[in-house]
């Protein structure tokens, strides 16, 4: 490899480098919005569950647009994988490699990772890569994510360890018959194959443009220059961080009934201008499927790093080269195959959290309280108004805990980052009516700042029978509190709370009969510092809002009307 | 015919005199007075026909776009409102669509509502999403609720209860009751509004009529007096955000309408000048002190989107309050002339903070100390500093260079001049990725578009971005600098009305889709009394979202105008099945084409051509040639270049560039290889080179 061009020339334009930036920004931002427009898939669509990137030709993140941060992490690392199974010689232009390996891609099944080389003059000049939410790939349950009773991961769909999937521009159409044979939703499937080839097709358009106005050594030596400095200020950043070894325990509820919550448990090692995350003292893989690969593992704490250092840094080759993220081989965030793991989504949130405690001993200020959690809800059966099956997907959301200088934000979406889905919309779609949908009073962490409300749904079920598959947590150990700040209330899962209340398990699958009603009450977030800081004015505002009870107040912060 | 227009700004209220006879224009300019806006605008509007010596009698039609519902709801200075909903959901607004409108900003602030949780209350009710009743109205829940809502002071109601698109007789009773029982209190119900599906943004747009309300009645009362008391007895017309006009009456009626009256003034604007230009389909770019705005007009109309947002933080999706309220589609950047350049990593980054117009670019002199894309404008030779804003100000130059070259040349080891072509180029470049939004990725060709710039700031960048996004011409409309005004010449009364009916659309359809047509002509017909207009004189268009069941995402799919006959249908599903194929590249003929929002918009017809606007009487004497220095690097940096100025222009004559002409309101740069001539119509149309 051309290494000697890899050095930093003196003498890089200020002004063609800033340009450059801003264009190479552009680009995976185009290919996210080709990607969006193209998608045949709600997640993709509506959910922003995808990202999308540009590698230099030696396999460097040198952009990555501003969608789900759950790809962070693991793309660099796709992308170092797929240059092994593919090395350039072995690539034409035209050619696209798919695969969605939990261990080589982002962590399970459904998300497809698609790398695309782009050529010049006969050369490869950068990659183009994005990772797209699929609907379905096959597996035990629609939609391929389910945690309890799944033991390994042949049970969660179609493996695609990395295919050419395109080759000179063509489809293999046998490759993708035999893809599409495997999952419940050929349609949708084979449509957003098709947006992510082309939004890497717009990408490497987009990259020929920007080197046609450069040329490729004026680009070369940008791009090194851009690294650079981005790795100049991540290691700034770190070394503003105190040394030392900063630990953080907490856990998460069992996988199933009877099998145990799991130990999560983080040790980071600041040293001069290196930070090195490892969550090794951890619990192990589980026989459920909502282990966390290495490379999702990576992704979250990656985010989790950025956010304490800057949150709004460029992501690129530079500002990650100063983090290292590790786990034991065989523990819950570095499990080996076929662990399964397609619900790893609901260790996103814990990821932060410990992160989170460990550095809040050093930085204080950019520290919160631990979030409500959040609970992800599957009811599927047949609709016997149409008699065609239906499935609903629900995200519930609660507050953010509490921060330095405010209180937590009310129910907004915790690290994941989509939308809800209009209630309305979900009445008109499935054989259910909600029956509430409210923040829950008095369930908030107590502190000078306190935490964000847990948030109560009620969903009554309207047709003949149903299986509830809910991916929750904090059932068991409440979202901690910081600086003296209390933790919110614990996480309940009722079945039919009116009538005859049974509690049923985080993660438990349950099937539901015409007129249950089923009442998710997700847990109060964190507070941050003692509670009897708390400004009396932001006491008052919380009784006349409805967010404390009267008792709640004289109870907690001693409140006495005046 | 003398048509009267003024847009009432957050700093000037731009007027436009327009006398359809003698062809004859005049621009007119005061300070806004933002206490009460109407006082300073009918100053004005008294000054100008003095000077012009037009009796206010012989105005034929005032026409108005105002900002004055736009700061209510940015500035959180509504009324007090309180809203009622179906129990259980009190948190619809508190909520909202809970994403961070930033990724990767986890310690963001989301909009404050414009209400408090505390003046949300619930009452007993249920409709399902098929408009049954589950739940009859409690009526004693409502009688309940009068006392806390009286106590709660509130001078505006909003109701909005789950599922009223599909059944709206809950809502209806509850508005009469509580009518009744808080007279002079306004009521305002979703069901009229916005019947449209989405508990949340049908909320907000009904908190957000409720709450600009009383502000907005204020004010056209305000207006009209004060027009009578010039003896002005010429209809008055408001913009919506749709680009169309209406009477007083629907604007008190539906307030929420009329937030984005001036942006949308200024699209239509740019549809009619490409229009006189020969060119249907314009890109527009209006920036001005803080932001740019960019937009579209396709066929010669206006693209309208049914929904957006007021209010947004950092100029990000999600971050502000959504509407249901049809609007001229705009993409706002923060590339402004105040826009601030900083350092960072080596790099230039411009905005998206702004040093606004106060204390604004430190050129102006009133306390600015940090380097902006004006104070680069003004470096690079595009900008006379004896000659900004007619010569009513004069520029600091000197200022300007030493900020630039203290914050940015020296950090970054290169000239001032170096430096302040660098501002200029990323803030170019930062308009071009939005640019690229709305063109490329909106399924639009810049070479088949002509781009308009105006604003204060539009016509200095507008070559570069043409240039870059490869579009063969550049408009620079005559009266750049007061575009929203000469735009209300251009526009027609409009009205727009819609509901949610998910319906299968198959060549079976016809009858179905006749009778929501019916039903919605018979709510137009309500608006349309409204309106001054006859019914016989009234344009209808249509048009509907629709997708493959089951997908997330509706597009806008123009219906046929025309009678609802038997093969209608067929039609709709042929326009559905190309309109999808355009932009996705396949079809999917196994899927059931779904409709679930339908719309139908009467607009008058055009009554007349299009304004020309002429300057004669406007121009100055002819005066000596001018030359200054100004940077364009294809030349070497900078090089002695002709200064035109706009007046003193012919009809037909052309200028190569490297060129700066001059005008009052605002500065074009020609580029070295590119063509400018002054149009008949008074345009200035710029002949894009396309060597790089």
């Amino acid at each position: 490899m051309a290494v000697a061009s890899k050095s930093n020339r003196p003498g890089v334009d200020p002004i063609t480098m800033s340009v450059l930036w801003n264009g190479l920004i552009g680009v995976s931002e185009e290919m996210g919005s080709t990607l969006r427009r193209t998608a045949f898939s709600e997640a993709v669509r509506d959910g922003d569950d995808f990202s999308t990137a540009l590698f230099d030709r030696f396999g460097r993140l040198l952009s990555q647009g501003n969608f789900t941060p759950g790809h962070l992490g693991s793309m660099p690392f796709i992308m170092k994988t797929v240059m092994e199974y593919f090395p350039a010689e072995t690539l034409k232009d035209g050619d696209a490699i798919l695969g969605n390996d939990s261990e080589i891609g982002s962590g399970h099944y459904p998300d497809f990772f698609m790398v695309t080389p782009v050529f010049r003059e006969g050369g490869i000049v950068a990659y183009t890569i994005n990772i797209a939410h699929q609907c379905d790939v096959g597996g035990a349950v629609p939609g391929s994510q389910v945690i309890p009773g799944i033991t390994e991961a042949f049970q969660e769909g179609l493996r695609i360890l990395p295919i050419k999937i395109v080759a000179e521009g063509k489809f293999d159409q046998p490759l993708l018959r035999m893809i599409l044979g495997n999952v419940r939703m050929p349609e949708k499937v084979g449509g957003d194959i098709r947006a992510q080839w082309n939004a890497n097709f717009v990408g490497g358009e987009r990259v020929n443009r920007l080197i046609d106005s450069l040329g490729l050594d004026e680009f070369d030596a940008c791009v090194e220059a851009i690294l650079n400095a981005s790795e100049k200020r991540m290691r700034e950043l770190i070394s503003n961080i105190p040394d030392g070894t900063y630990s953080y325990d907490d856990v998460m509820d069992e996988a199933g009934p009877g099998t145990g919550a799991i130990p999560v448990c983080v040790d980071i090692t600041v040293a001069g201008d290196t930070i090195a995350v490892d969550f090794s003292r951890s619990g192990d893989q589980v026989a459920a499927g909502m282990n966390s690969y290495i490379n999702y593992t990576r992704a979250y704490a990656m985010f989790a790093i950025k956010v304490f250092a800057d949150a709004l840094l460029p992501q690129n080759d530079g500002v990650i080269r100063p983090i290292s993220i590790h786990s034991r081989k065989g523990s819950f965030f570095n499990p080996k195959f076929p662990a399964p793991s397609s619900g790893r989504a609901v260790n996103q949130v814990r990821i932060f959290e410990v992160i989170n405690g460990a550095l809040a001993q050093v930085l204080p200020q950019k520290a919160m309280g631990a979030f409500s959690h959040w609970t992800n809800v599957n009811i599927g059966g047949i609709d016997e108004r149409t008699g065609r099956p239906f499935v609903f997907y629900d995200v519930l959301f609660g507050g953010y805990g509490g921060r330095a200088d405010k209180d937590g934000v009310e129910a907004l979406a915790p690290i994941i980052n989509c939308p809800n889905i209009p209630i309305e919309i979900q009445e008109a779609a499935n054989p259910l009516l909600v029956r509430r949908c409210e923040l829950i009073q008095d369930s908030s962490g107590a502190g000078k700042y306190r935490g964000g409300s847990g948030l109560r749904k009620d969903i009554e079920l309207r047709t003949e029978a149903a299986t509830l598959c809910p991916i929750s947590d904090r059932h068991e150990t409440a979202p901690y509190g910081i600086f003296g700040g209390l933790a919110g209330t614990k996480a309940e899962t009722i079945l039919n709370p009116d009538t005859q209340p049974v509690r049923i398990g985080s993660k438990e699958v349950r099937r539901l009969r015409k007129g249950d009603v089923v009442s998710f009450r997700l847990a109060g977030a964190g507070g941050y510092g003692d509670p009897k800081e708390r400004p009396r004015a932001a006491i008052e505002a919380d009784l006349r809002e409805g967010h404390i009870s009267l008792e709640a107040a004289r109870r907690i912060y001693n409140y006495r009307p005046s | 015919m003398l048509r009267v227009a003024f847009d009432i700004g957050g700093t000037f209220t731009d007027f436009v005199l327009y006398d359809e006879r003698a062809k004859r224009t005049r621009f007119w300019k005061v300070l806004s007075t933002p206490s009460e806006p109407s006082r300073g605008a009918l100053a004005g509007l008294k000054e100008l026909l003095a000077s012009e010596g037009v009796p206010p009698s012989e105005i034929t039609h005032v026409l108005h776009a105002t900002t004055v519902a736009a700061n209510a709801v940015i500035e959180r200075k509504g009324s007090r409102v309180a809203l009622v909903t179906t129990g259980g959901f009190r948190d619809i607004i508190v909520m909202g669509r809970q994403k961070r409108y930033d990724t990767y900003d986890v310690y963001l602030e989301m909009p404050k509502p414009l209400i408090e949780r505390a003046n949300v209350f619930e009452i007993s009710e249920r409709i399902d999403a098929q408009g049954e009743v589950v739940e009859a109205l409690s009526e004693e829940s409502v009688k309940a609720i009068v006392p806390g809502l009286k106590k709660s002071g509130c001078d505006a109601i909003a109701v909005c209860l789950l599922h009223s698109y599909a059944n709206p007789a809950h809502e209806r009773r509850v508005q009469e009751i509580l009518s009744a029982s808080l007279p002079g209190v306004p009521v305002t119900i979703s069901a009229d509004i916005s019947p449209k599906i989405r508990e949340y943004e049908r909320a907000s747009t009904t908190v957000a009529n409720a709450y600009v309300q009383p502000i907005v009645r204020t004010y056209i009362g305000q207006l009209e007096a004060r027009l009578s008391e010039l003896s002005i007895r010429a209809p008055l017309s408001i913009m919506q955000s749709s680009g169309g006009l209406v009477t007083p009456a629907l604007a008190r009626r539906y307030p929420i309408r009329i937030v984005e009256s001036g942006p949308a003034a200024g699209v239509l604007m740019c549809a009619d000048v490409g229009r006189q230009e020969g060119r249907d389909h314009v890109l527009t770019f209006d920036m001005g002190g803080t932001t740019a705005k960019l937009g579209a007009a396709d066929k010669g109309e206006p693209a309208v989107t049914s929904t957006f947002e007021i209010a947004r933080e950092r100029f990000r999706e999600g971050s502000g309050l959504p509407l249901n309220v049809p609007s001229v589609e705009l993409l706002e950047i923060g590339a402004g002339g105040g826009s601030i350049a900083t350092v960072e990593m080596g790099v230039i980054r411009v905005g998206p903070e702004s040093a606004g117009a106060d204390p604004g670019p430190v050129c102006y002199g009133l306390g600015g100390k940090r380097a902006t894309v004006t104070d680069a404008n003004l470096v690079l030779g595009f900008l006379d500093p004896e000659y900004f804003n007619g010569g009513k100000m004069r520029l600091d130059s000197e200022g300007a260079a030493k900020a630039i070259e203290e914050q940015l040349a020296n950090p970054l080891g290169i000239s001032v001049l170096e430096a302040a072509w660098g501002i200029h180029r990323v803030a170019n470049s930062n308009m071009e990725r939005a640019m690229r939004v709305v063109s490329v990725e909106r399924g639009r060709n810049p070479a088949d578009y002509a781009l308009v710039a105006f604003g204060g700031a539009g016509p200095l960048h507008g070559a570069r971005l043409a240039k870059a996004l490869n579009v063969p011409t550049l408009i620079i409309p005559a009266g750049a600098g007061v575009g929203s005004a000469v735009g209300l010449l251009a526009a027609r009364s409009k009205i727009d009305v819609a509901l949610t009916r998910f319906m299968e659309i198959n060549e079976n359809s016809s009858s179905q889709i006749a009778d929501i047509y019916t039903e919605l002509t018979s709510l137009a017909l309500d608006d349309i009394k409204r309106l001054d207009v006859e019914p016989s004189k009234i344009i209808w268009s249509r048009y509907a979202y629709m997708r493959y069941r089951g997908q997330g995402h509706e597009r806008k799919i123009d219906l046929p105008a025309g009678g609802i006959d038997k093969g209608y249908a067929a039609r709709v599903v042929e326009i559905f099945n190309g309109e999808y194929r355009k932009n996705y590249g396949y079809l999917d003929p196994t899927s059931v084409i779904e409709a679930v929002d339908w719309y139908l918009v009467g607009s008058a017809a055009a009554t007349q051509n299009s304004v020309s606007i002429s300057l004669r009487g406007d121009g100055a004497t002819a005066s000596a040639p001018k030359t200054r220095d100004v940077y364009f690097p294809e030349l070497g940096g900078a090089t002695p270049c002709q200064v035109v100025n706009r007046y003193e222009l012919k009809v037909g004559q052309k200028i190569v560039g490297p060129a700066i002409v001059e005008e009052k309101e605002s500065t074009t740069v020609v580029l070295p290889g590119d063509v400018v001539a002054l149009s008949p119509a008074g345009s200035l149309v710029v002949s894009i080179s396309q060597k790089a």
